[in-house]
């Protein structure tokens, strides 16, 4: 049984399509990430998963649990933490957490103790007696994702959950949601941050205009990419050119070109099994490689090669 | 129904973290009727009413369940455009205890507001069986859900617009109150005042308390027909809203 399971799901404002008969799973205990610039239709697909939204037609599958027709089951076994925290502008973090754990049914003998380590881990302890309206931009982000930390749920869904936040609080919040799958969630990111889907995917989909245009893990959706690794060299050869015809008919060889005399880029696909043949090319053929330099190609690539546009450019 | 306490605890302590608000609708219920009231009371005179600051207390305890109600309504609008409303429809509770729960909050608030003006209210009229304030409590909490049922079936249009539905709902407001028996009876009122005033809700829950409070039914409308009206506002009201939100809330992007 798929953790969650899509099929055909299609969501309207109007007559706008926010999702396009999506087709879409994630597997019990891993995470997968949704990557997709501002209105690909993530939050519209989290928020269906969560029951907050109906969907217009087809399917939405949680734990085997119909999202429309079975909502509060639904609702029992997931937790989600939006994009933005939801405020409870005269509370204070303790009391936000201590009655979302509450009545998410945290056991009572456990509660207080998860409270404050969680609390602790992100940061939060010191700022537990202030108004949830006096906590920064990115306290009140940390909030937000403590209370799933406190839940626990068998499905975590995060909506953008290290936007506002700075650096070291954002390695803090995906650590976290890492160790909460270790600990047995299955986790649901949605995103358009890169570093925010490398550090934290099992699997990505890549969502673009409601529709998941690729969906694997990270290295293999840089490897699908043809000429997408390059590798530069630096090579001692008395004939460069006859290197670079050489290099240019082995396998997995997009491009070769000659940046000067001693230096060569090349555009492969799979650098990891390409540069062991180079080398063997070049011993073959008596050229000295000083030095070999390998770049991966980005998820802002990968984006790229699979809609046409940067991630960086809004769809609507 | 351990979850609905829950969510009308979590929000109503808040307000009560100083109750200030509750104090100062007390304070302006005390200077409204001890000094307005006592001053007004002395220029109207109406045959069948030996005492006009009673009725204007009585009055005054309406336009404060209809404040409720409509704030009730309101707030519910004001939720789902901050994003509240969001995470009240993530919890793991069923929707109609959610509906349930911002009922009962509303609920909860009408008693914490009425608890001081309405015993002063019984206590200047003189009327304190049982039976009289039980009536009324019941009258008034009808009244609130049906205020508040209209104010959340009109929510559709904050999904479109809430500017507009501000102002619909601050001209309706003003309607409903003004063209009302809510401070002067029906026969004291012009033709065509008093005509625009049956179509008011008010005017029936107002005149069905004075009635339980002992008035002389003469100045009050038929009470048979103030029961039905009443019942059929509330009834008809929560049932259109809690219908229209499950379509709306769910149905729209609410943040």
């Amino acid at each position: 049984m798929f953790a969650v399971e899509t099929k055909s799901l299609t969501k309207l404002y109007g007559k706008a399509n926010a999702l396009k008969s999506l087709d879409f799973t994630i597997n019990q205990g891993e995470i997968m990430v949704l990557l997709g610039p501002n209105g690909s239709g993530k939050t519209t697909l989290l928020l269906i998963l969560a029951t907050v939204l109906k969907p217009t037609s087809g399917i939405a599958k949680v734990m085997g649990f119909d999202a429309v027709k079975q909502p509060t089951q639904v609702r029992q076994i997931l937790g989600i933490a939006f994009q933005e925290a939801r405020g409870f502008w005269r509370h204070k973090p303790m009391e936000i957490l201590r009655f979302h754990a509450t009545v998410c049914g945290v056991p009572k003998d456990k509660r207080e103790a998860l409270i404050e380590q969680v609390m602790k881990d992100l940061e939060l302890w010191d700022s537990r007696g202030k108004l949830f309206m006096h906590l920064s931009g990115g306290q009140a982000k940390r909030l937000e994702v403590a209370k799933l930390l406190v839940q626990r749920p068998k499905l975590a869904i995060f909506d953008e959950p290290s936007s506002q936040v700075d650096l070291r609080g954002k390695r803090i919040i995906w650590d976290n949601i890492l160790k909460l799958r270790n600990e047995g969630s299955t986790v649901l990111v949605a995103t358009n941050e890169v570093r925010e889907a490398e550090y934290l995917a099992d699997r990505i989909t890549i969502l673009d205009l409601g529709l998941s245009v690729a969906c694997d893990t990270v290295k293999h959706l840089k490897d699908s990419i043809a000429g997408g690794d390059i590798v530069e060299l630096e090579v001692e050869t008395p004939n460069q050119n006859n290197i670079v015809k050489e290099l240019s008919k082995l396998e997995g060889t997009f491009r070769v070109t000659a940046l000067n005399e001693n230096q060569i880029r090349a555009y492969v696909s799979m650098a990891e099994a390409w540069v062991p043949k180079m080398t063997a090319l070049c011993y073959e053929s008596n050229a000295r490689v000083l030095s070999v330099r390998v770049t991966e190609p980005s998820l802002d690539d990968v984006f790229l090669h699979f809609t046409g546009r940067a991630l960086g450019a809004t769809t609507g | 129904m351990r979850n609905v306490i829950r969510i009308i605890w979590f929000d109503l302590k808040q307000e009560l973290r100083p109750p200030v608000w509750i104090l100062l609708e007390w304070v302006t219920f005390g200077v409204q009727l001890f000094m307005y009231g006592a001053l007004i009371s002395k220029l109207i005179t109406i045959a069948a009413l030996s005492n006009y600051q009673q009725f204007y207390a009585v009055g005054y305890i309406i336009m404060i369940t209809f404040n409720i109600g409509s704030h009730t309504g309101r707030h519910f609008v004001e939720h789902a455009h901050e994003g509240r409303l969001p995470y009240l429809l993530s919890l793991p509770i069923s929707r109609w205890k959610l509906f349930l729960s911002v009922m009962l909050e509303g609920s909860a608030e009408l008693a914490l507001l009425l608890v001081v003006p309405l015993s002063v209210t019984l206590l200047i009229i003189g009327n304190f069986t049982l039976l009289s304030i039980m009536s009324t409590i019941l009258t008034l909490f009808c009244l609130g859900f049906g205020v508040s049922g209209i104010m959340l079936a009109l929510s559709f249009i904050a999904f479109r617009s809430t500017d507009i539905y501000t102002a619909i709902v601050t001209a309706l407001s003003t309607l409903i109150i003004r063209f009302s028996t809510v401070f002067y009876p029906l026969m004291f009122l012009p033709p065509s005042y008093a005509t625009a005033a049956t179509f008011s809700p008010l005017t029936y829950g107002s005149d069905l308390v004075r009635l339980i409070l002992g008035f002389d039914p003469s100045l009050l409308v038929n009470p048979s027909i103030a029961i039905a009206v009443l019942t059929a506002l509330t009834v008809s009201t929560l049932g259109i809203s809690a219908f229209l939100l499950q379509r709306l809330v769910e149905g729209v992007k609410s943040a």
